[in-house]
């Protein structure tokens, strides 16, 4: 029996899906071919097989450097890998983009709460309980600039800042969840790690400044 | 492979979750592994990964699963801040069994607790010292010390204490790199003309690549660019060094057997808390 997500991806790329994030699918004859969205029509690139080979694919950046965030627009260029079959396309997207499928199918399903910054950083403990502290006006430069599409993150924003304040230091389109038909959205239901490591170093910053 | 207790869960997931970084690409890779390895087995309906520091997040993983009998083992090495407070609040645990949304999610002891880790450190004592008699080696299990993960020296003095017990090594010593006994001077506390040294962290990394080989003496400071290339440090055993014969292993994390260490944990909690699963 297929599952559930298998079953709605499945549904999505015969609709025509193609794009997610900064990845191109091709389904062929023998499975699937994945690239970068920018080399579809390249052929001067190095060719991988197996969803494993994914895991170094989205661990590094064209210059070699470890990529902590995977949404981050930085994925390098050059590849092209072979998927023998939808299990093996799941887990490389899921070393690509992880949780990504998840997220939208729970999207889709009407299961994904968003949760705003402030009841993110209100249960923080430890390094990260100062995080409390900071400012609207702080968050939201610190988002602004943090979270920006280019050459920040490709998700797409689903949180306010608080409850009925929502992020006004980015366009609009950053926090649609709907995209194209051949596109599958990536969807941020809750800050990430990096921004709460983020707001502590603001918080650290203005006091050290205060 | 020595998890033979384990029967396959095909209508099960599997999520193993270690701590990541931001900076260090090596951090989650034995975690990584161990995934793939276990997924390869076939024992598990689903197995992921999911980090603190890293993609997929706690907040994000459950997202993935589609069963609804789910374990979550901790790739720790020992209880602590991160395995009784933040896993815990980042899956909204509310103890060893938490029912929600017709899921069942069973939170499994930290890979280091399980008793094997004795065996594990053994082994790994032994493959990077072969033909060495352990009857007249001298063997360090190397903690961080004052760190944040306040159990991790509980867990060290433990396996020491094991090890000991059986009675194959000539000595079994404790040491770390920030608190007495200091690992730095290694020379000063072990008796034995051969001595061998395994680093007690979950995965590769600056301390091991590069703080443990300079306080060693086996290496020079880099200024802090450890890298992917930094295991050639383990590649050039013995070191001939004040007046020994030192064999320095790897972190024991990345000890291909923790996968079966991981589905240990498994059994172990349906062992313990089979009543209250079936309730």
């Amino acid at each position: 029996m297929m599952s559930y997500l298998s079953q709605a991806f499945t549904e999505w790329m015969v609709g025509g899906g193609r794009e997610i994030g900064e990845i191109h699918i091709e389904p062929v004859e023998s499975g699937f071919v994945l690239s970068h969205r920018d080399d579809v029509s390249r052929t001067d690139v190095i060719a991988f097989s197996g969803a494993e080979a994914a895991r170094d694919l989205a661990h590094f950046g064209e210059d070699g450097r470890f990529r902590p965030l995977k949404t981050a627009p930085n994925l390098r260029r050059g590849w092209k890998l072979h998927l023998a079959d939808f299990g093996e396309l799941r887990r490389a997207l899921d070393y690509f983009y992880p949780a990504m499928l998840g997220v939208w199918l729970s999207q889709r399903r009407g299961r994904l709460v968003a949760v705003s910054l402030r009841d993110t950083l209100a249960r923080q403990t430890g390094m990260y309980a100062v995080t409390k502290k900071i400012t609207d006006a702080q968050a939201q430069t610190m988002i602004g600039s943090f979270c920006r599409t280019e050459g920040g993150c490709l998700k797409r924003i689903l949180w306010p800042l608080a409850p009925g304040v929502p992020v006004t230091s980015l366009p609009p389109e950053k926090f649609q969840a709907e995209a194209p038909a051949d596109t599958l959205p990536l969807l941020c239901h809750e800050a990430c790690n990096l921004l709460v490591a983020q707001a502590r170093q603001v918080v650290k910053k203005a006091e050290a400044s205060a | 492979m020595f998890c033979l207790s384990m029967t396959a869960k095909p209508h099960s997931a599997l999520i193993i979750v270690g701590h990541g970084s931001t900076v260090n690409a090596d951090s989650s890779a034995p975690t990584f592994d161990h995934a793939a390895e276990i997924a390869r087995r076939r024992v598990f309906g689903e197995v992921y990964c999911a980090f603190w520091k890293e993609e997929p997040s706690l907040r994000q993983v459950l997202h993935m699963v589609e069963a609804d009998d789910i374990y979550v083992v901790p790739n720790f090495i020992s209880e602590g801040y991160f395995t009784r407070t933040v896993i815990p609040r980042e899956l909204e645990l509310t103890g060893p069994v938490t029912r929600r949304d017709r899921r069942t999610i069973k939170y499994c002891e930290p890979v280091g607790n399980h008793p094997r880790m004795t065996e594990l450190l053994l082994r790994r004592a032994a493959e990077v010292a072969p033909g060495v008699p352990p009857e007249r080696t001298s063997l360090f299990i190397v903690g961080h010390g004052t760190d944040l993960n306040e159990n991790s020296a509980v867990a060290a003095k433990r396996e020491v204490h094991n090890i000991a017990a059986r009675g194959v090594y000539a000595e079994v010593l404790n040491a770390y790199m920030e608190e007495d006994p200091l690992i730095a001077k290694w020379d000063e506390h072990a008796a034995q003309s051969n001595v061998v040294v395994v680093p007690f962290f979950i995965s590769d990394g600056l301390h091991s690549y590069e703080d443990i080989p300079v306080l060693l003496g086996i290496a020079g400071e880099s200024g802090g660019a450890a890298s992917a290339t930094d295991k050639e440090i383990f590649r050039h055993n013995p070191y001939q060094l004040r007046g020994r014969s030192l064999y320095y292993a790897s972190s024991i994390g990345t000890e291909p057997l923790f996968a079966d260490v991981i589905l240990e944990q498994v059994v172990a909690f349906d062992a313990a808390h089979a009543a209250a699963v079936s309730a």
